[in-house]
């Protein structure tokens, strides 16, 4: 027998088995358009642009997994070698159909050195699956939760290719050509059968089995969370197409309205679970999970947009596997910061907190299960453009003695500091302000404010979803900047300048010259790039800093407030356990400032706990919010004395001699 | 089951400093800004709860100027099916007024619960929806914080002094004043109130509605609105937390709580 791949060995009824090829790859194809017709299902289709960036991310962590790898390299390589033991084995079942029926080629030396490479592919997909069921069950790894199709795909698997071992050593039992022994894989198995006749008679056996097998795992998939492997690239790619623009009018169905890029994200889950882990509300036990919000959408839009759930077998298979109609369930969509956690940690960038905002529209616009404190917070902001219930009129007390030019009655100015609502009204946020502003006159800074006429920016409205009055917000302070020819703008808090930076563009008509929009951070390092502000006194203290989810996660400024605060002699930074991209949040945003939840946990004090067991005197942080939730928590967590919250205009200013009078004894 | 709901816009003047106009019958109205009145968001709200639990069919009823379709347009969006705005004209009612109006129009409108709130934030009389009750004929209870509708009847709870609630029984049609916490209400969305804007408000002049000259005469008398007189400045304390509490120890006893 010559060295050739054999096919069909001692197989008779082969167009039996392409029947059951046809069937198989049949409800594979109805399965895979079942659940695109349910991303087609999105409202307000958003067009998908060629982008470099997503081709990037498609080679980098589509082909190479890079982001399985992060924080979990055991996680990491079991994916890769599962992944291209797979995708090597398929290749090398498409190469053996060509070989077959179009152009023979797999003989000699090309024969032997495809079987070497399908018999380490091989191998590599063992070691990988016997990895998966080893972290899954015996070392249990606590963010898998483990479900039926967990077990039964990694078995499944296994079983396809232990039998497609099987088969070859079966085969090289009866017949072992010279050259074959590359097959080390099939020629262990070769030993099983006890003689020639009985591998004979078992082969076709074997035979079917690893092709019934086979043929099941291709119908199963895309029903499955095998159906990652198609959705899981595009979800990758479409990670970096522009933000869409989701007008919703008063003629938009009821319901959450999700996106193409949400059904997507929903189809693509695996339930890997590091969303919850990172998340801070899932960590602190609250009844909130980003990986169970994404499974119940997944379920809900599986059934309502799914042309399958019209067959009525189907629907109740669905159904039953969640055991009730799938519905969101609606309380647990507020707990959610947006801190944007979930998705800096996901293999294939799914977050969930774009979907909940989706869904926590569709709950204000229904309107009787808004969180009691929530429909307050918003009521007012609509009555007095601010969330604090305090009058117009009241903006600009925190000036105090300070001069601060007012580009609304008359004064010029090259930059528009936009103070923010909270930072505005709140007695302690209110010093982040006066230091920002003493910083800016003692720099020489030609800038001013909106006093009195300054907006609420609508970031509140638009992070719990009310939608309308977001683009009331957006139309007011558009229209007002433009009023007083605003061109370059910095904000005080980083859920301003996010808006403003990322979501405002949006809504601007097309032509319109851009807003320039920076944070304060960065106009300070700029400031001291240019030698305006040189940190001077000397203050001998250990601080650390906690990074504002919209300011790092959202903008990726992580550098400017650390070379900031490095620039001050004596000051040594030590950073806590989460920094950086890995920032916990302090449970200020999204909303959860401005509402109370059941069984609500204190976020803060968990973050300023990490602070203290840094050994800092300060913590520092650049944004009001989590100025208010952090001081609020050295209270609570009983850490008066021990350790300080301080804004970074707090410490520059002071640094600078421009702290607040009686201040300076308290520190260093 | 037909709810005819009564509710106001009046201004919103917590965390604003009130200012007397020039007549000294009234204060400055003009940079306030407007809201449905409380008591009356919780009694909208109680009709709609009904109307979703039984079926039926809610109008909205408001005594006012063309600014004030604005609370009708907050009910629609929370649910209600028909608006009606009562044109006041140049009249400058009080509540036996409001009451002899708002009657006149209910009166014709057929009925199974009328709704209104306890009192209203502007004037404090809390007295419209009895006086509503005295000229129809009608059933009614006031300061009610709780309202269960079955088989013609109103389980009602009413709320007493100290504390307590007087459970009652009343057949239909009847009129309740509602207190708030009888209910959470729902949140009224930018969006709904858009939505709503395009539902027709029914407008009816007051002047037409061939009510008596006594009527509409105030059956009250404003003399004269002031601020109340400044007393003596508070006394401010100082010191850490411990003599803080030992001097408001000192102060309680000075006044006469025995501690």
């Amino acid at each position: 027998m010559p060295i050739a791949r054999i096919h069909f060995w001692g197989i008779d009824s082969k167009y039996l088995f392409y029947i059951l090829v046809g069937i198989s790859v049949a409800v594979f194809l109805l399965g895979v358009y079942s659940r695109v017709s349910v991303w087609l299902a999105a409202v307000n289709r958003e067009k998908v642009i060629v982008s470099r960036e997503g081709i990037l991310n498609l080679l980098m962590d589509g082909l190479f997994g890079r982001r399985i790898f992060k924080g979990d390299l055991i996680a990491g390589l079991m994916h890769f070698f599962i992944m291209w033991g797979f995708i090597g084995l398929f290749l090398g079942t498409v190469l053996s159909t060509t070989d077959y029926w179009i152009i023979h080629f797999l003989s000699g030396d090309v024969y032997l050195i495809y079987s070497f490479c399908l018999e380490i592919l091989g191998l590599m997909f063992i070691a990988g699956l016997l990895t998966a069921l080893i972290r899954r069950y015996i070392a249990r790894v606590s963010r898998l939760d483990n479900q039926a199709q967990d077990l039964w795909i990694l078995v499944l698997l296994f079983f396809c290719v232990l039998t497609g071992f099987m088969v070859e050593g079966v085969r090289l039992a009866v017949n072992m050509p010279e050259g074959e022994s590359v097959s080390f894989g099939g020629v262990i198995f070769s030993s099983l059968p006890s003689s020639k006749e009985q591998a004979e008679a078992v082969y076709p056996i074997i035979w079917w089995v690893h092709s019934l097998a086979s043929l099941f795992l291709v119908a199963w998939f895309p029903f499955s969370k095998l159906f990652h492997v198609l959705a899981g690239p595009v979800n990758i790619y479409m990670a970096s197409q522009p933000e869409a623009v989701v007008s919703r009018d008063e003629e938009s169905p009821e319901g959450p309205g999700f996106l193409f890029r949400d059904m997507i994200n929903f189809s693509a889950c695996t339930r890997c679970g590091r969303c919850n882990e990172v998340c801070p509300s899932a960590s602190a036990m609250e009844p909130f999970s980003p990986r169970e919000f994404i499974a119940q959408a997944n379920e809900y839009t599986r059934l309502r947009y799914n042309p399958l759930s019209r067959i009525k077998w189907f629907r109740e298979k669905l159904i039953k596997s969640v055991s009730a109609l799938p519905e969101i369930s609606p309380e647990q969509i507020w707990y959610c910061t947006t801190c944007r956690a979930c998705l800096e940690v996901c293999p294939i960038y799914i977050g969930a907190f774009e979907p909940i905002r989706r869904v926590r529209t569709s709950e204000i616009e229904e309107g009787s299960r808004v969180p009691n404190l929530l429909t307050k917070s918003l009521e007012t902001l609509y009555m007095f453009d601010n969330p604090w219930e305090r009058s117009k009129k009241k903006r600009g007390e925190w000036f105090g003695d300070l001069a601060v030019p007012d580009l609304t009655a008359g004064a010029k100015a090259d930059l528009c500091y936009f103070v923010g609502c909270t930072t505005s009204f709140d007695t302690r946020a209110q010093g982040l302000a006066r230091s920002f502003v003493k910083i800016m006159t003692h720099a020489g800074v030609s800038f001013g404010t909106l006093g009195q006429k300054e907006t609420c920016c609508g970031d509140i409205a638009r992070r719990v979803g009310e939608e309308g009055l977001f683009e009331e917000q957006v139309k007011k302070t558009m229209g007002l900047l433009k009023t007083y020819g605003i061109a370059d703008l910095v904000a005080s808090s980083p859920h301003c300048f996010n808006l403003f930076r990322n979501e405002y563009p949006l809504y601007q008509s097309p032509g319109a010259t851009p807003l320039r929009v920076r944070h304060y951070t960065q106009v300070l390092e700029e400031l001291m790039e240019r030698g305006l502000i040189k940190p001077v006194k000397r203050m001998d203290l250990r601080v650390t800093y906690h990074d504002p989810c919209y300011l790092g996660r959202y903008n990726n400024i992580y550098q400017a407030p650390r070379r900031l605060i490095r620039s001050i002699p004596g000051v040594s930074l030590v950073e806590m356990a989460h920094y950086g991209p890995d920032s916990l949040c302090c449970g200020g945003g999204g909303g959860r400032l401005w509402q109370e939840l059941e069984d609500e946990k204190k976020l803060s004090e968990v973050r300023i706990r990490e602070a203290a067991d840094t050994g800092a005197d300060i913590v520092i942080t650049t944004c009001p919010y989590c100025l208010i939730m952090l001081e609020d928590a050295v209270k609570t967590a009983d850490l008066e004395g021990r350790l300080r919250v301080m804004d970074l205009n707090e410490l520059i200013a002071e640094s600078l001699g421009l702290g607040e009078e009686g201040e300076e004894s308290t520190i260093g | 089951m037909n709810i005819i709901v009564c509710v106001k816009n009046v201004p919103f003047t917590q965390e604003v400093d009130l200012v007397l106009d020039a007549s000294k019958q009234d204060v400055k109205k003009d940079n306030l800004v407007y809201v449905i009145n409380e008591w009356d968001n919780y009694a909208i709200e109680e009709a709609i709860r009904i109307k979703e639990e039984t079926g039926g069919h809610v109008t909205a009823v408001t005594l006012g100027k063309e600014a004030d379709e604005e609370v009708l347009r907050r009910c629609l969006a929370m649910g209600a099916d028909e608006a009606i705005r009562v044109e006041r004209g140049d009249l400058n009612p009080d509540a036996s007024m409001i009451a002899a109006i708002l009657s006149a129009v209910v009166k014709t409108i057929p009925h199974d619960i009328i709704l209104t709130g306890v009192q209203s934030d502007d004037l404090n009389n809390g007295i419209t929806g009895s006086l509503i009750a005295e000229r129809l004929g009608l059933v009614h209870a006031a300061v009610v914080n709780s309202l269960k509708i079955s088989e013609g009847k109103a389980q009602i709870s009413i709320e007493l002094e100290g504390g307590q609630d007087e459970m009652s029984q009343v057949t239909l049609p009847a009129l309740f004043a509602i207190q708030t916490g009888i209910n959470e209400p729902r949140y009224v969305s930018i969006m709904g109130i858009r939505k709503a804007s395009k539902k027709e408000i029914k407008v009816i002049d007051a002047s037409g509605l061939g009510l008596p000259g006594e009527d509409l005469q105030p059956s009250l008398i404003m003399e004269e609105m002031f601020m109340p007189p400044e007393t003596e400045g508070a006394e401010m304390l100082q010191g850490d937390a411990g003599s803080l509490a030992d001097q408001i120890i000192r102060i309680i006893r000075e006044k006469g709580v025995s501690l």
